[in-house]
């Protein structure tokens, strides 16, 4: 009988409870349970960032994290970024700058873009590519994504 | 979908300890989980309990006592990267740190993980052999310290006792005239396991010269564990690092101190051969920096 445990965190500003078995991963919970599918599965062994969301304020890979480690976390995902004031920006910028083709990465790539101005309102170019150097995609070449951050970097500075 | 497991947590290292005594041979510690998640994914993890220590505020601390820098094992990458103290104090570690993974691995690896994990290519273990770090290993029984090298027998294996936890790392101050990097090569920069990597550290005998009375140089992935330059470090200690043909000299000598295997990232001889030119490249830089660390 597998082991199965009640915890509860705060998701996208918002308390959640529910029970989970010990050998769930948080990503699998966020998708399955909560039914928040903006958040993408890639590779599953945190190589390519198509599920990075906000841990405690951190960006994470949900698909290397247990959910019982999310125990009273506070969890941010593409769905709650919106609350934050600078998600419209980032948004805004990447469909301007034409950074989103297949779509598949950009979730990840939005919450490690969040990530990064949160610590860097104004990073440079060196600076992006570092900031999206954990998440991967195989369709623009990178180019757009790094003007849309350096652009929703510019926004916000506004 | 992952095995079945039985998942404890501890909130201090007292009862860490006691569930690893009670558990001893079927009990498997977790951290960051950027390492662990991805075996039990793959069901390469045997055992059936997993120790959940995350929580452990005991266990997460950086401060200076005595002249020694301690990093307490839930310490992430990025703890590393964000400290003054560390960019002053322990900067090869530093450099070292900020080529693990990426920035989501970075925010939940733990520098505790990288040294228990004891992977041949654990990027912060090469840069822990040149500063000098000892490590506090507790038990329901008392405690021990053992020096970073001593603690690991082979890939994957370390002196750790199963009812054993790794409860601090701590090492002496980088000084003034102190000088040094953390070099690698990986296949490419984010997410890399490193084909290989170097530290080194010198300590520079007088100012304005190219002369050491100190150097200790660590090559990684070259090897079963992390291991010492000791050829190169006494070349670098008996001659003046004055010319590019000079430094290229001694880096040759790295040739003879590595024993490398082939493997999917790299072959024997790409090994043997990089490893000389990482290290003349460090130390070209360097020199051309007459001698200053980057920091």
């Amino acid at each position: 009988m597998a082991q199965v445990i009640d915890i509860s965190f705060t998701l996208n500003g918002k308390e959640c409870k529910l029970s989970v078995p010990a050998n769930a991963v948080l990503l699998d919970v966020i998708r399955d349970k909560m039914y928040l599918t903006g958040t993408k599965e890639g590779c599953g062994r945190g190589e390519c960032g198509a599920c990075t969301i906000l841990f405690n304020g951190r960006s994470v890979n949900a698909c290397l994290i247990l959910a019982l480690q999310a125990d009273g976390a506070e969890i941010v995902t593409i769905e709650g970024a919106g609350v934050e004031k600078k998600l419209p920006s980032i948004q805004k910028a990447f469909v301007e700058e034409g950074a989103v083709q297949c779509g598949f990465c950009t979730p990840g790539m939005i919450m490690s873009s969040l990530y990064l101005l949160n610590k860097n309102p104004n990073p440079s170019i060196a600076e992006i590519r570092e900031g999206i150097s954990g998440n991967l995609c195989r369709c623009t070449g990178y180019v757009k994504i790094i003007k849309a951050v350096e652009k929703a970097g510019k926004d916000i500075g506004k | 979908m992952m095995k079945a497991l039985n998942y404890l947590r501890a909130d201090t290292i007292d009862s860490a300890l006691q569930y690893l005594d009670e558990f001893k041979q079927d009990i498997r510690i977790l951290a960051g989980g950027t390492d662990l998640v991805v075996r039990l994914k793959q069901d390469m993890v045997e055992e059936n309990n997993i120790l959940d220590i995350s929580r452990i505020k005991e266990l997460n601390d950086i401060f200076r006592e005595n002249g020694a820098i301690h990093l307490l094992p839930l310490t992430t990458h990025t703890d590393i990267l964000e400290s003054e103290t560390i960019s002053k104090y322990a900067f090869i570690l530093r450099e070292a740190c900020a080529t693990i993974g990426s920035p989501q691995i970075r925010n939940r690896g733990t520098l505790g993980g990288n040294i228990v994990n004891a992977s041949p290519a654990g990027d912060s273990i090469s840069a822990l052999f040149v500063q000098a770090a000892r490590l506090k290993l507790k038990s329901i029984n008392g405690e021990r310290v053992v020096s970073i090298e001593e603690f690991f027998t082979g890939p994957g294996k370390t002196v750790l006792e199963p009812n054993e936890l790794l409860v601090d790392i701590f090492m002496p101050e980088l000084e003034e005239n102190e000088t040094g990097f953390f070099k690698k090569l990986g296949q490419r920069d984010a997410l890399a396991i490193a084909v290989l990597n170097v530290a080194v550290k010198m300590r520079i005998r007088e100012a304005g010269t190219n002369a050491f009375d100190r150097a200790v140089v660590a090559f990684g992935a070259v090897a079963p564990t992390v291991v010492r330059g000791r050829r190169v470090e006494k070349a670098i200690i008996s001659s003046s690092l004055d010319s590019p043909e000079q430094i290229h000299y001694i880096a040759r000598l790295a040739f003879r101190e590595v024993s490398p295997i082939s493997d999917i990232r790299a072959s024997l001889k790409y090994r043997q051969d990089m490893s000389i030119n990482l290290l003349y490249e460090g130390l070209l830089e360097l020199s051309a920096n007459d001698w200053k660390r980057k920091v």
